[in-house]
């Protein structure tokens, strides 16, 4: 699992809304697999990203995007490779507000709810 | 960079007029400015999609198309350099190189005169130019170093170790051959009720001759071995395809002394039929290029050609989020990350059979790059979660393009099943999925459920565009949808109000 996944997944836990975003990540296997590097995709993708969500993740980030940063390639490079090369193997995700835990397997997190908790 | 856009680096390179003299024509071929050769290819494109796939041809290549009324065929012009390029088209199953063109064939009123004239029409095509073609396209095939597995069986993956690439050929296409009989998956192919598709063998002998050593071909002529293969369509012919095929391969035969083999062949003339036009060619692809992302197979698996449609539909933009929530083996998000690498693209399904599998397919993705790259694995732009598509897991608004082939009922789930799934998943699928930029292109064969579930959601999609099209003899139906720009509310907070479906 990416890093950009995470930032875009969040717990559909009953009851738990906007309130499940961020999941909180444990990672227990990680492997670093580059990808090319393409500047226009990472500043593109810097508006989408939740920022908070991302620091909570990895720590060697940036507070926030910094100015006129479509053209710095050093800032670039290092977004890329937070968001796209960083793949979690193994560990869990929580959600913030319920506890729940979806585990990470392979690089798959499965996040299937049992019928009692999904929302109807 | 795929096999064949290598081998057309070192194609490139190479002096085109090698070997002539293998070809036996009775014109003599002067090693004249082939490399200007203007020729027609004609092009299988999944039903429905034609249009897109001309429009990837006009982006390609820069030529425009013309469409068939024999649904499933465009028809451009290129110069035979382009012709590497053409083999990089995502949207076309088959290739050929068109041989003769006729727009309005008339046919004689008895079966034996229509026989006839088949057979005394090998003789007057102007088989030269689409020849040469054929070489240069049959040479790309030989210099590519690894050649192109594209197998069910995962163990039947061979690299190349020099002994000729021949010779690994005809294993493969026994191999494929082999697959396509033992192997239970359906596959995805035109509706035969109303077209015949038999190929014929003209002669005596069926069994391959493996003594033909084809690595002697470089130095000696070397005798070609052919089938012909006729479509036919239209209700007015007073004759079957197999019987046009017969005769018309025997007169081929004749012409140019070539051997009959339905097998092991070199060339594969085709004879098309629709109504009153016909269409001589000589094929250029021996495998549908449909299956060649896909080495895991799923029970309903789609077709890249058509999986490639299905994106094209949505007009990609870079940085877009693309999800495919009912991804199967992969296919659809795999065909994204392969021809749109500046979109992240993510597959999900709930089926952990179906997640892994398709997990499976894009680490063979990446060992392709791999191997071509020469270098470091490149990892691409894809991820893979398992989901339950009534309950995404992923923050409202947030998605860019869906695109997903909905159960249809008959081979996946049921239709009282989609009755409830259709109108759940649309309505999850327009939560996240961003307002007023997002959109969706949805196959589904289950019309009436589809449209109905629809009906109660026009809040928040709008259909744009439907696309028919034809999936192994169901009458299917992409639709494309536009995601309105009113914001997503949740049902609990519409005080008491429910969404009527």
């Amino acid at each position: 699992m990416k890093l950009l996944t995470h930032n875009l997944l969040s717990s559909h836990v009953r009851g738990v809304g906007s309130r499940g975003f961020p999941l909180r990540l444990q990672a227990t296997e990680v492997r670093i697999n580059p990808v090319e590097f393409n500047p226009d995709f990472v500043a593109r993708m810097i508006p989408k990203v939740e920022w908070a969500a991302l620091l909570e993740a990895a720590d060697t980030v940036p507070k926030g995007p910094i100015e006129g940063y479509e053209h710095d390639e050093k800032f670039l490079r290092q977004m890329h490779h937070v968001l796209l090369e960083v793949d979690v193997l193994e560990g869990t995700l929580q959600c913030p507000e319920s506890g729940r835990l979806f585990p990470i397997s392979r690089g798959i997190p499965n996040m299937l709810l049992s019928d009692e908790e999904t929302e109807t | 960079m795929s096999d064949v856009q290598e081998a057309t680096k070192q194609l490139l390179d190479v002096n085109l007029h090698e070997n002539w003299r293998a070809i036996q024509v009775t014109e003599s071929d002067p090693r004249s400015e082939s490399e200007h050769l203007q020729v027609t290819i004609g092009a299988t494109v999944p039903t429905g999609f034609e249009q897109t796939a001309a429009d990837e041809v006009r982006e390609k290549l820069g030529s425009s198309c013309k469409i068939s009324k024999d649904r499933g065929k465009i028809y451009f012009d290129i110069s035979v350099e382009s012709l590497a390029q053409v083999h990089c088209l995502r949207s076309v199953d088959n290739l050929f190189v068109v041989v003769k063109e006729f727009k309005d064939y008339q046919f004689k009123e008895t079966k034996e005169e229509v026989l006839k004239d088949f057979e005394e029409l090998a003789g007057k095509l102007p088989w030269s130019d689409p020849l040469k073609v054929w070489k240069i396209n049959t040479s790309f095939k030989k210099k590519k170093t690894k050649r192109k597995k594209i197998n069910q069986n995962s163990g039947r993956e061979k690299i190349d170790n020099g002994q000729g690439d021949k010779t690994d050929e005809k294993e493969d296409k026994k191999g494929f051959t082999n697959n396509t009989l033992d192997s239970h998956i359906l596959d995805y192919y035109e509706n035969p009720a109303i077209k015949e598709e038999i190929s014929t063998l003209v002669g005596d002998d069926l069994a391959s001759s493996k003594d033909e050593k084809d690595e002697k071909e470089e130095t000696h002529p070397k005798v070609l071995k052919f089938r012909v293969t006729c479509n036919r369509a239209g209700e007015k012919h007073c004759f079957s395809s197999n019987e046009a095929a017969r005769d018309f391969g025997g007169a081929v035969q004749d012409y140019f002394k070539w051997k009959a083999d339905m097998t092991n062949f070199d060339v594969e003339v085709l004879l098309n039929i629709h109504d009153n036009e016909i269409v001589v060619g000589i094929a250029l692809t021996e495998e549908s290029l449909h299956r060649r992302n896909i080495t895991h197979f799923g029970p309903t698996t789609l077709r890249s050609t058509l999986a490639y449609g299905m994106l094209r539909l949505c007009a990609p933009q870079p940085a877009d989020i693309i999800v495919d929530p009912m991804c199967g083996t992969g296919a659809i998000p795999i065909e994204g990350a392969t021809e749109w690498s500046n979109c992240y693209h993510i597959a999900g399904d709930n089926n952990p059979l179906a997640v892994n599998r398709a997990a499976n397919n894009i680490s063979s993705l990446l060992t392709k790059s791999q191997i071509k790259e020469g270098k470091v694995s490149w990892s691409l732009p894809i991820d893979a979660v398992q989901w339950d598509i009534c309950n995404l897991p992923l923050r409202t608004g947030s998605v860019d393009i869906i695109v997903t082939d909905m159960p249809f009922g008959k081979r996946m789930g049921s239709k009282k099943r989609n009755w409830n799934l259709y109108p759940a998943c649309l309505r999850e699928m327009s939560r996240v999925c961003k307002p007023g930029t997002g959109r969706a292109a949805l196959l589904t064969q289950d019309k009436k459920c589809f449209t109905k579930a629809l009906s109660g959601l026009g809040h928040v999609w709008r259909k744009a565009h439907t696309v028919w099209v034809n999936i192994g003899g169901l009458h299917a139906a992409v639709y494309l949808l536009k995601r309105t720009p009113q914001a997503f509310v949740h049902p609990s907070e519409q005080d008491g109000e429910r969404t009527p479906w």
